[in-house]
């Protein structure tokens, strides 16, 4: 008994119908609706960010740069927050996919460790600003108040601020961490499987 | 190369390929689905600097692997065969064990033994995969020696 042919031919023996070439087209298409959409909503979301802080420039005519820088920081923070998540990193997420087994999950390595820099000082970054323009922004408004006031608004926003700094963000840093290390350990494997004779 | 006789030339292979990598059926054919939806969205790139054969492969086994970032399905080597499932596809007896021994394999042993019974030379599969063609032939004889344990193994069992 040939054990070679024995499992080509077992192997060849399995046939499958062929789903309709059409059925590949239209999930292209599919595909191509669910990305347009993404992007619309995307545009939409910072469209609405900025009309708001418009609105708010506006309406309220703040008197000093102070206020209008902080709005500016703010608004900025959101836009390459969103930016960066939504664009970026789908920019980032693609390889080649004709290159060789070795090559493809060495190059899906470096992709995983960069995405993994990317998002944890963009998160930082995010935060930075988004606490900078907070702060600057009330300036003007608690300048008005009685200092009583004024430092119950500074220290309610700073608390949450520190809360965010200290609590929030190194938990969601954890939480995609976690998810890419192990992603990372598991293409490593794979990557080993390759190597060892 | 048009696309549709592409698609008539390859399906099967492709198919079996992540049927190799996956041994689900269903899960196999969205594998396979993506994998010319890859094709097609791609195939103005190709520069004929590997064979169309080759760079098909390439995509489809890349496709495969990459599903590692989803995966919570792949590990179906542990699972009894789905009787049920596999009858109404209507595979024989032999072919799932087949397909649940090569499921048993590491993944990137998977990809190299599919390649090897779809009968693609050696040459060719060690371009896929991106080792050189002595490690290739190395491996895919032990895996083959593996398989026949198994087969074996499995035989006196009953």
């Amino acid at each position: 008994m040939n054990k070679d042919i024995n499992l080509k031919d077992l192997w060849q023996k399995q046939q499958v119908s062929q789903p309709n070439i059409e059925d590949i087209f239209s999930k292209v298409r599919q595909f191509n609706k669910s990305n347009l959409r993404k992007l619309i909503i995307l545009n939409l979301m910072l469209l609405a960010t900025s009309a708001f802080i418009i609105f708010v420039w506006y309406y309220y005519q703040p008197q000093l740069v102070t206020t209008k820088i902080g709005i500016v920081l703010t608004i900025a923070a959101m836009f390459i927050y969103l930016f960066v998540q939504n664009k970026l990193l789908a920019v980032f997420n693609k390889i080649d996919n004709s290159l060789s087994n070795s090559e493809y999950l060495q190059n899906l390595i470096i992709l995983k460790s960069r995405q993994q820099f990317l998002q944890t000082t963009m998160l930082s970054i995010y935060f930075i600003m988004l606490s900078a323009g907070l702060a600057l922004y009330l300036y003007e408004y608690t300048s008005r108040m009685t200092m009583g006031a004024a430092i119950f608004a500074y220290g309610i926003t700073g608390a949450w601020i520190i809360f965010n700094w200290l609590y929030l963000r190194p938990k969601i840093i954890k939480k995609q961490q976690s998810k890419l290390n192990e992603l990372i350990a598991k293409v490593e494997t794979l990557s080993k499987q390759l190597n060892n004779g | 190369m048009k696309f549709e006789d592409i698609y008539h030339t390859y399906w099967q292979k492709v198919f079996r390929l992540c049927m190799g990598y996956a041994n689900d059926y269903a899960f196999a054919q969205d594998l396979a689905q993506e994998t010319f939806i890859l094709v097609w969205q791609n195939l103005a790139k190709f520069r004929n600097e590997a064979s169309i054969g080759t760079w098909i492969f390439r995509i489809a086994s890349n496709n495969c692997l990459r599903k590692i970032e989803k995966e919570k399905r792949l590990s179906k080597a542990d699972l009894p065969v789905n009787l049920k499932e596999e009858e109404r596809h209507s595979i024989e007896p032999e072919i799932q064990m087949l397909y649940k021994f090569i499921a048993e394999l590491p993944e990137t042993d998977r990809i190299i033994i599919s390649l090897e019974l779809e009968d693609v030379k050696q040459a060719e599969i060690a371009s896929i995969v991106g080792l050189s063609e002595a490690n290739i032939r190395v491996k895919v004889h032990r895996i083959k020696e593996k398989l026949t344990q198994k087969f074996r193994a499995n035989e006196q069992g009953y």
